[in-house]
């Protein structure tokens, strides 16, 4: 992959908030043209990240390179470029025609402005005649978030920062927005990169998903993290009880960290338990749910253990040989050695 | 009682007969008082932004400058701007002792603490989101100020309006630095306080009238301004 198929690589980037790290980025590289999902618990560090890619912010250390070309905030060449849409998207207090050109006068843009606004309103499922002329007041949590989408549309941008798009609309908005970011894409070959908790909403339209947690960026998707406290087990493992009485082994880390990350590739599902002895963690759960990875054809499939939630990639035929389905009792299976501390 | 039945009865007569004493005095108020609200949101506003929006050593320290500023008496200011400004004072060749100008840099000095500690409380608690909002729309640092002010234009009006309140019914400046000349420096608020010391309780409620009534007018726009 040469840098030109690149929109973004952060090299070496760290966040700090005062004294606590946020972001810890080693290499993160994002195509021209991909849709990122970006999935993490609140406070792992995913609108940070956000608000660095869009330039609203410097890094504490570190490089962000755009296009190959290493920038900074309010740089000339990169402003007009890349739009974010916050979580709670801010309107001024004007009229929804005068959000949605702000940017367009900001950049000089004169001209059929009531066309232009029109196009952008339809992009997002709302009517010009009936929405152009409403204050930001008059407007409906789902319709506020329409037309700030609208607003960052209208200028085209190469890069398109969704923050939790979908967080606080109906079915219907989050289908507009869905359908209005994939236009984007096709139409402009605009890059995105959206964060969200609606992770079939976020499976159902991006390419590829990075998981975020305490600010480390995991370019496989969805990992399974497991937070203390641990108790000690022996000379080198460190134990978990869970409600129900089930035991998660692990190796002890080297250092004192307190969060374990079991990767999707370690862990195994079964429909029985192994009988005999085994130094193997058994866990038995039930499937809360199954996703379609839409790049990969694979299904993420969800199972609860308690108050614990693990994650499995599997293909197709691996659900129709076990007969899976959601509220179907398992057993995940991983070694105590399969685990990274951070 | 009657006394001050019978001020509302000359308030009517002094304001619809065109009493020169009276109108002299409210032009006089309205001409100062406005002039030293212009002059303080020309102070007061940008460093209100200042202070408001960028963090920087010594913050707070102006902060807490502004706010004991806000509870200074009119009579230090009168004092103040007096001996800066007679005969004797560093500015004296001026000659702004007993003139309106001299009353209007008196209030100013009043009207700047409340301009600047209202601009900057407004300023500070600016949604967070609009900053980010208007740059990741594109927007360079003039664009920024300029939307962030728009934003926040009812909070600066109040201060405006607040403002205004204050130096419209101030005394002790206009009475030190204008000295309460007939014709000339008299205010509504100086005048009340020579009519009340006369024994004339009825001219004082009359002017009283007067400012009051000015008030609420500069009230009444605001709020047509604020709906338009």
């Amino acid at each position: 992959m040469t840098k030109n198929h690149l929109a973004y690589r952060l090299k070496s980037v760290q966040h700090y908030y005062g004294s606590t790290k946020v972001l810890d980025i080693d290499d993160l590289k994002i195509e021209k043209g991909s849709i990122t999902g970006l999935i993490g618990p609140n406070g792992s560090g995913k609108s940070t990240l956000l608000k660095l890619l869009a330039f609203a912010q410097k890094p504490s250390m570190g490089q962000i390179f755009y296009n190959g070309n290493m920038e900074l905030p309010f740089s000339l060449s990169i402003r007009s470029k890349i739009t974010l849409l916050t979580q709670k998207p801010y309107l001024l207090k004007r009229t929804v025609f005068e959000n949605i050109v702000y940017g367009l006068k900001i950049r000089k843009e004169k001209n059929d402005l009531e066309q232009k606004v029109s196009k952008a309103l339809l992009n997002v499922g709302l009517d010009y005649q009936k929405f152009a002329g409403r204050f930001w007041n008059e407007l409906s949590g789902g319709e506020a978030q329409r037309v700030a989408m609208a607003a960052r549309l209208i200028l085209k941008p190469e890069v398109l920062l969704l923050d939790e798009p979908v967080a606080n609309v109906d079915t219907e908005s989050a289908s507009l927005i869905r359908q209005a970011s994939l236009n984007a894409r096709k139409n402009w070959g605009t890059t995105l990169v959206i964060a969200s908790h609606d992770l079939q909403w976020l499976y159902s339209i991006s390419d590829q998903q990075l998981s975020i947690f305490k600010g480390n960026i995991f370019s496989t998707g969805i990992e399974n993290i497991i937070t203390g406290p641990f108790e000690k087990s022996g000379k080198k493992n460190l134990k978990k009880k869970l409600g129900d009485g089930q035991v998660i082994t692990l190796s002890a880390p080297a250092k004192a960290l307190c969060t374990a990350i079991i990767r999707k590739k370690d862990m195994s599902i079964h429909l029985e338990k192994h009988a005999g002895k085994s130094h193997f963690n058994q866990l038995a759960g039930i499937i809360s749910s199954m996703l379609l990875e839409k790049k990969s054809k694979t299904i993420m499939a969800s199972i609860s253990i308690q108050d614990l939630s693990f994650t499995l990639k599997l293909s197709p035929d691996k659900i129709g040989q076990l007969d899976l389905y959601p509220g179907k009792k398992v057993f995940l299976k991983f070694a105590p050695g399969d685990v990274d501390w951070i | 009682m009657d006394f001050i039945v019978a001020g509302f009865i000359k308030a009517v007569k002094l304001l619809v007969n065109g009493d020169t004493a009276t109108w002299t005095a409210v032009w006089a108020t309205l001409k100062v008082s406005t002039g030293s609200m212009f002059l303080s949101i020309g102070a007061g506003l940008p460093c209100g932004f200042f202070l408001g929006y960028f963090d920087f050593k010594g913050k707070k320290f102006l902060r807490t400058i502004l706010d004991t500023m806000l509870a200074l008496p009119t009579v230090f200011i009168g004092l103040a701007v007096y001996a800066f400004i007679s005969r004797q004072g560093p500015l004296g060749d001026f000659g702004l002792l007993f003139t309106l100008t001299g009353i209007a840099i008196g209030q100013t000095i009043l009207a700047f603490p409340i301009v600047a500690a209202i601009t900057a409380s407004t300023i500070e608690n600016i949604d967070q989101d609009l900053k980010l909002t208007i740059i990741t729309l594109g927007a360079g640092k003039r664009h920024i100020i300029a939307t962030c002010l728009w934003e926040v234009r009812y909070g600066i009006l109040a201060a405006a309006v607040t403002a205004y309140g204050r130096v419209l019914t101030e005394v002790g400046i206009s009475m030190m630095v204008g000295g309460n000349i007939k014709y000339h420096t008299r205010t509504i608020t100086t005048a009340i306080a020579l009519e009340t010391n006369k024994g004339q309780f009825a001219d004082g409620i009359a002017l009283g009238l007067v400012l009051i009534i000015i008030a609420f007018i500069v009230n009444l726009s605001l709020s047509f301004l604020r709906k338009q």
